[in-house]
């Protein structure tokens, strides 16, 4: 009990929120989407990845499947899939826009997925065309409160 | 128990994935074997066919790019294929888990004739009897929708394997329930029903309605 809170200490120091019930990483400051994709908004440019929840329940992701730069993206429509345990899954942009960068690092390493969910496994860059789609996203809280729901359902 | 060609099988999916995502139908389950048809997975590592498409045609069988996870492999008569539609979200399962599922749900299958079988090894996805393979999974999962599913070899003519890696895997055979199992198997709709039966129970439904048509049987399930 004493490391949790301890933990939790930590984590509001470096502005990151802990679950208690398992080890997924939510972070403040991040919009997310109910299918378990995060944007990270500065001014009218948006960074798109998955959760650290999304990555933990794909398993290792061997092949990631990029859009096109310049191709459009809608909020709530598949821009993309990832592979992992012999399943493709389907990613869907929390935002909608103009895809302006791809992470090429993903071609030849898939795993920056799983292991760097918020940084380094980045998936797209977007121009935002409606800021105000942003209100329909779950802010840290929810998203916490919103997995920990899903998870109780098995 | 018929064998129902893989694109009418395909376009059957697509349609019941639209409507379970829209919640017009419960989570289903559909329960078939395919003429002989190979596949590849959305990465389309063709490199793992051995032959050419011509080649193919002239033994009698047809090939498909998919949009389903996993590398190349062979569906054919006395091979139960099951293609799940189901709503991950409403069950509270990632892709991982609702895999690990249908590889118990194989294993499980296979125990009920003394055959003992295993999930793979890390990268390896599949059942495995010993070093050989006895079932493959290939799954789909679209707005969190699951399409394709799981293959798992009864007594299927395994020299169809031979023009392929499969599922990209060289150097480890293939074998099937027949060849395992120390009895001669009950007839095929039996099996089907045996691993239907596994699956409802691992996955956890309590209401299962059937509805059988000429070739597939269709299962709503709900829990």
């Amino acid at each position: 009990m004493a490391s949790k809170l301890w933990a939790t200490k930590a984590a509001s120091c470096l502005r990151i929120s802990v679950f208690h019930r398992g080890f997924a990483t939510v972070l403040k400051d991040l919009k997310y989407a109910d299918s378990h994709e995060w944007v990270k908004v500065e001014g009218n440019s948006a960074t798109v990845g998955i959760t650290d929840h999304a990555q933990d329940h794909l398993g290792d992701v061997v092949y990631v499947e990029l859009p096109e730069v310049g191709a459009a993206v809608k909020q709530g429509a598949s821009f993309g899939a990832v592979e992992s345990v012999k399943a493709t899954s389907d990613i869907n942009s929390p935002i909608s826009g103009k895809v302006v960068e791809i992470n090429k690092e993903l071609h030849d390493s898939p795993g920056l997925v799983n292991a760097s969910a918020y940084e380094n496994g980045w998936i797209i860059k977007v121009e935002v065309n409606n800021s105000n789609e942003l209100n329909s996203l779950m802010d840290s809280d929810q998203y916490a409160k919103f997995c920990e729901e899903e998870d109780a359902k098995h | 128990m018929g064998v129902v060609n893989y694109l009418e099988a395909l376009k059957l999916q697509e349609k019941l994935t639209a409507d379970r995502k829209i919640h017009k139908i419960t989570d289903t389950l559909l329960s078939l074997q395919h003429p002989p048809t190979y596949t590849l997975g959305k990465r389309r590592t063709d490199h793992n066919l051995l032959v050419s498409e011509p080649e193919l045609k002239a033994m009698g069988a047809e090939l498909h790019y998919t949009e389903r996870g996993g590398d190349i492999t062979f569906h054919g008569p006395h091979q139960a294929v099951l293609y799940p539609i189901i709503s991950l979200r409403d069950v509270g399962l990632g892709a991982r888990k609702y895999v690990e599922n249908l590889e118990l749900t194989m294993i499980e299958l296979a125990s009920l004739y003394g055959v003992q079988a295993c999930a793979g090894q890390k990268g390896e996805t599949g059942v495995w009897v010993g070093e050989k393979k006895i079932g493959a999974i290939g799954v789909r999962i679209s707005s969190g929708i699951t399409s394709h599913g799981l293959a798992f070899n009864i007594n299927p003519d395994l020299n169809y394997f031979k023009h392929i890696v499969p599922c990209g895997i060289a150097d480890k055979e293939v074998t099937s329930l027949q060849k395992e199992a120390e009895r001669v198997v009950p007839p095929e709709e039996v099996i089907h029903d045996q691993l239907i039966a596994c699956f409802i129970r691992i996955f956890g439904y309590t209401d299962v309605i059937s509805k059988d048509s000429a070739s597939i049987s269709s299962y709503n399930l709900e829990n």
